[in-house]
């Protein structure tokens, strides 16, 4: 660690004038982050929303870099950054954010801004019930606020941030408030996590992210590309009915849960097959609730298997048809499942055609519904349910009928309104790319649009269609007429 | 008599002159036409399908008819437990019990068993046609008075029967009556108009007496009853040009497009997917479904089924078919929901349902959805939805009865599946699964020592595996240990509440 000598000076000069003890080294290296950002228009997919305001912390690590939450920088138009005692902002430009984990590297567009100031290391695990600090920015003031609590549990947790992965996660009894996020958590001097969410349904409960996930996305960030966690692609369950494991074959002694589903593309697949009992994961023995033991904590063995980067191998015994196998699943991400996480840093794909706009059907999208979500089964059950009932199904992502921008070309369709396209001019819909194509290259007097569910369908005179697009664009106020 | 009733009855005189036109009637006339029912009832415990909710009560109207039969509303007499008639000048509650109930209808006749109960009653004579304007009077018992109410005629409408497989024109009121939609008889002069079937507010939506005519005849006819017929389409407006054009219908639309006939509804197997049904028993249908009705004006097309039609009766229809127009013929039934693979309505008996191993299953039907309550669509998970909306726009003839673990009551030999909830059954040891009869012989043939029940795909879980060794002792200590009284109801076969589906 460098140590700039103005400051040495400082804080001794500190010593040597009053009682007060110098600034603890660590305090320089936090840092507070604004962020103005913005995000898109899921409805009015070419529009984008007003911009907002939040901020977060960070911490100034080896490279002139500081780390922060994903969160704390995500739909950034303008970055800036407080150093330590430092009254003026400075901007910042993301250089690696990874949403799976909710992680970001960000560093001052000024070069060597930081370079007079500490960069702080890493830790290990902490022990449960050791004490950790946290140092950030919480709500109700400017100055840096510091806390103390103890390590309570160490365990697999839901990330908030993109809402479908879970990862390692340490909770803590040190109160971690909305601004601490991105900010360290420290022990004997270095950080063992970073901040990052908190419950409302629990109290005195704060979350970090552990040393082994910040080291897991900077190993994969070190070429400059985030490429995200990978996924095994399997549903299992448990094995604890001793009936199930009799009739699995499964020895006393032996223990792990049961594939259900292999989704096709995911890493697992022509390694697994629903029915086989995933025993082991690089060594490690899975039980028969799905934990497995870690050094010395148990928690799921997804823990083991989040260990990877994309392209290693994961060591996999499993027992089929009443045979132990050994086999190396090669680990690769799924890009469908990413279709169920929240997005940020992107603009929605979508595509009008007279009046019609058409999007991919994604969570984003489901979340536009707000309270009438519970109502929308056909959309929720095309995301969620039709790929494990058609594990073939060839689709990159569904794609929806929105909704209508009303013109005499379309005022008459019956269906204008959520509803998944299955069909266009008899051709498979398996993107929004598909759809253009089909829409496009169609030389027929109709458009036929064939929907999903409840053998809905809709017709628009191609003619008369091609003729208003153009108008209807204007109307509507819509720059472009896709964006992909 | 009390003021109220006086001023009631001043009100109508008063009225009279302006509604030349509609007979008139005395307040004294209406006192031997209706009857106070109460009913004490109580609906079966849809999550715990061994028990019972607790008893409730209810109070309705009837109006005699010949033959000492009573006339009310379905939902008056649903669950009873104990029915009691009052009529007028009289405060003893005389037991009656139902002779003839039809969901899809709404409509029910009660008997009492002593005759002279009916000697100072008057049968009410049936309305030959609907008002389709004026003031009516709405009648009832209100605390040992009667209770007539003016009621105005706003609109003829065709509606789906709340909880029933069947549509017809409907009459809406204007009512001055508070709280009404119990089985009110609507009189123009002394003849029934229409018996109220809800009301919102003040708007009373009443089943008119061409309906109430027709059930009675239904109800008359030789044989099993055979309900009031129903087309039950699924269709769409062919409101679109491009979409009329590209069926082969140039010029104007007209007609509607046949989006999924159901199987078990009586068109199935005469039309199919995008027909466009022009013309039904020679009338032509509009774009958007209507048809003129020579005394009540526009009325949704559906109305035809049951106009002037019994099950049985043959009419022509006139399809656009591949371009072109065509002749067909339909005979009409009724839609019960024994039709139904998910069916919609229960006659007042349990759930089919089986405990299995601390397993709960039942059959998927419209009682269990709508036990999530009123938001059920909203509550109720989305698989289960999801199947109800399929089946909902056009069931298929390939498609079964639905049945679903609910829940798992937690014992030793269960564990490991005490979390699991409604999960729809495809399997159990190898057999398709589609009523509880079924999983009960399925059941009874383990497999390899094993009971193993797979599910259709879901996040959850794909299969439970159970040991057939000591798994009906295990049963019985379940049903013990949590104080589940079967009685005989859990020895195959059971009742089948909606009835065999016919294929």
């Amino acid at each position: 660690m460098r140590f700039p000598f103005g400051l040495t000076a400082l804080a001794l000069l500190l010593v040597g004038t009053g009682p007060a003890i110098a600034a603890p080294p660590l305090e320089l290296s936090v840092v507070r982050i604004l962020n103005r950002s913005q995000r898109s228009n899921w409805v009015a997919p070419w529009n984008a929303l007003g911009t907002s305001t939040s901020t977060g912390s960070g911490f100034i690590i080896d490279g002139g870099l500081i780390m922060t939450n994903a969160h704390v920088v995500s739909d950034a138009r303008l970055l800036y950054v407080f150093l330590h005692n430092d009254p003026n902002p400075h901007q910042l430009r993301v250089k690696v954010i990874g949403h799976d984990c909710d992680l970001a590297l960000v560093e001052p567009v000024e070069e060597g801004l930081l370079d007079d100031y500490p960069a702080l290391e890493f830790g290990p695990l902490p022990a449960h019930r050791s004490t950790v600090e946290t140092y950030g920015f919480p709500a109700g003031g400017e100055r840096i606020s510091s806390t103390r609590g103890v390590v309570s549990r160490i365990e697999m947790q839901a990330y908030a941030h993109s809402g479908i992965d879970a990862h390692l996660t340490v909770q803590t009894d040190a109160a971690i408030n909305p601004g601490n996020s991105g900010g360290p958590v420290v022990q004997d001097g270095k950080v063992v996590g970073v901040a990052f969410q908190g419950t409302s349904q629990l109290e005195n409960t704060g979350y970090f992210i552990p040393t082994e996930v910040v080291d897991h996305f900077l190993r994969d960030a070190a070429d400059g590309r985030y490429d995200g966690y990978p996924e095994l692609g399997v549903i299992t369950s448990n094995m604890e009915n001793p009936a199930a494991r009799r009739r699995a074959g499964m020895n006393e002694g032996l223990s792990g849960v049961r594939v259900d589903a292999v989704f096709p593309g995911g890493s697992a697949d022509g390694h697994l097959r629903p029915g086989d009992v995933l025993l082991a994961v690089d060594g490690h023995s899975v039980a028969n609730d799905g934990s497995t033991l870690i050094d010395d904590f148990r928690g799921d063995f997804g823990a083991v298997v989040d260990r990877h980067q994309i392209g290693e191998q994961l060591q996999v015994r499993l027992l089929r048809d009443g045979q132990v196998l050994e086999t190396a699943v090669t680990m690769r991400s799924l890009p469908r499942l990413r279709l169920l996480a929240n997005s940020y840093d992107r603009r929605p794909r979508y595509f009008v055609y007279g009046g019609l706009v058409f999007m991919p059907l994604d969570r984003e999208l489901l979340s536009t519904y707000g309270q009438n979500l519970p109502l929308k089964t056909d959309l929720l059950y095309e995301l969620y349910q039709r790929p494990l009932v058609e594990p073939g199904l060839d689709k990159r992502e569904p794609v929806v009928l929105l909704r209508r921008l009303d013109h005499a070309v379309n005022a008459n369709m019956a269906w204008h309104r959520d509803q998944v396209v299955e069909k266009v001019n008899g051709r498979k819909i398996r993107d929004l790319e598909d759809l253009i194509d089909a829409v496009e290259s169609n030389r027929g007097r109709f458009h036929v649009f064939e929907f999903t569910y409840h053998h809905r369908f809709g017709v628009l005179d191609r003619e008369q269609a091609d003729a208003a697009n153009e108008e209807i664009l204007h109307l509507y106020g819509i720059p472009e007429d896709r964006h992909l | 008599m009390n003021g109220r009733s006086v001023f009631s009855l001043v009100a109508l005189l008063l009225l009279s002159p302006l509604i030349a036109g509609h007979a008139e009637a005395a307040t004294s006339d209406y006192a031997s036409r209706v009857v106070t029912v109460e009913v004490t009832y109580q609906s079966w415990n849809e999550d715990r399908p061994w028990m019972k909710n607790e008893p409730a009560a209810r109070s309705a109207s009837a109006v005699p008819l010949d033959g000492h039969r009573l006339l009310t509303t379905a939902q008056t007499v649903a669950d009873a437990t104990l029915i009691q008639v009052t009529k007028h000048g009289s405060s003893s509650k005389i037991p009656a019990r139902v002779l003839h109930i039809d969901l899809d209808a709404d409509l029910a006749l009660l008997t009492v068993e002593d005759e002279s109960f009916f000697d100072d009653l008057t049968p009410v004579e049936l309305a030959a046609s609907i008002p389709t304007e004026g003031d009516l009077s709405s009648v009832r018992w209100r605390r040992r008075q009667l209770e007539v109410s003016s009621s105005r005629v706003t609109r003829l409408q065709v509606q789906e029967v709340y909880y029933g497989n069947l549509s017809h024109v409907f009459l809406f009121l204007r009512t001055d009556l508070a709280g009404g939609g119990w089985a009110e008889p609507i009189f123009d002069g002394t003849q029934l108009v229409g018996l109220s079937t809800s009301q919102s507010d003040q708007v009373m939506r009443a089943i008119p007496a061409t309906v109430i005519r027709q059930y009675l005849e239904a109800v008359a006819a030789p044989g099993p009853y055979p309900g009031l017929p129903t087309l039950w389409l699924v269709w769409q407006t062919n409101r679109d040009p491009a979409l009329a054009a590209f069926l082969g219908l140039e010029g104007p639309p007209r007609g509607v497009v046949v989006r999924a006939v159901p199987w078990g509804s009586c068109a199935f197997g005469v039309l199919r997917e995008r027909d466009i049904l022009l013309e039904v028993d020679g009338h032509s249908i509009d774009p958007d479904g209507y048809y003129q009705h020579p005394d009540y004006g526009r009325l949704a097309f559906t109305n035809i089924a049951i106009d002037g039609h019994r099950t049985g009766d043959r009419i022509p229809l006139v399809v656009l078919r591949d371009g072109k127009e065509i002749e067909l013929q339909l005979t009409l039934h009724s839609y019960p929901a024994r039709m139904q693979l998910i069916p919609w309505q229960r006659k007042n008996q349990a759930p089919p349902f089986l405990i299995a191993g601390g397993l709960l299953f039942r059959e998927l039907d419209g009682p269990y959805l709508r036990s999530w309550g009123k938001n059920w669509e909203r509550k109720a998970p989305t698989n289960l939805v999801a199947l109800w909306k399929r089946d909902r726009h056009g069931q298929l003839p390939e498609r079964r009865r639905v049945v679903l673990l609910t829940a798992v009551i937690p014992d030793a030999i269960n564990v490991g599946y005490h979390d699991l909830r409604d999960l729809a059954v495809a399997r159990v040891n190898g057999r398709a699964v589609d009523s509880i009869n079924a999983l009960a012989e399925a059941l009874a043939h383990p497999v390899g020592g094993f009971q193993v029940i797979e599910f259709e795909p879901n996040m959850n879980r794909a299969e439970v595996v159970l040991d057939a060794d000591g798994f009906e002792t295990a049963t019985a200590r379940i049903l013990g240990e949590y104080n589940i009284p079967l009685g005989g109801r859990q020895d195959p076969p059971f009742a089948m509440p909606y009835g065999e589906a016919q294929r």
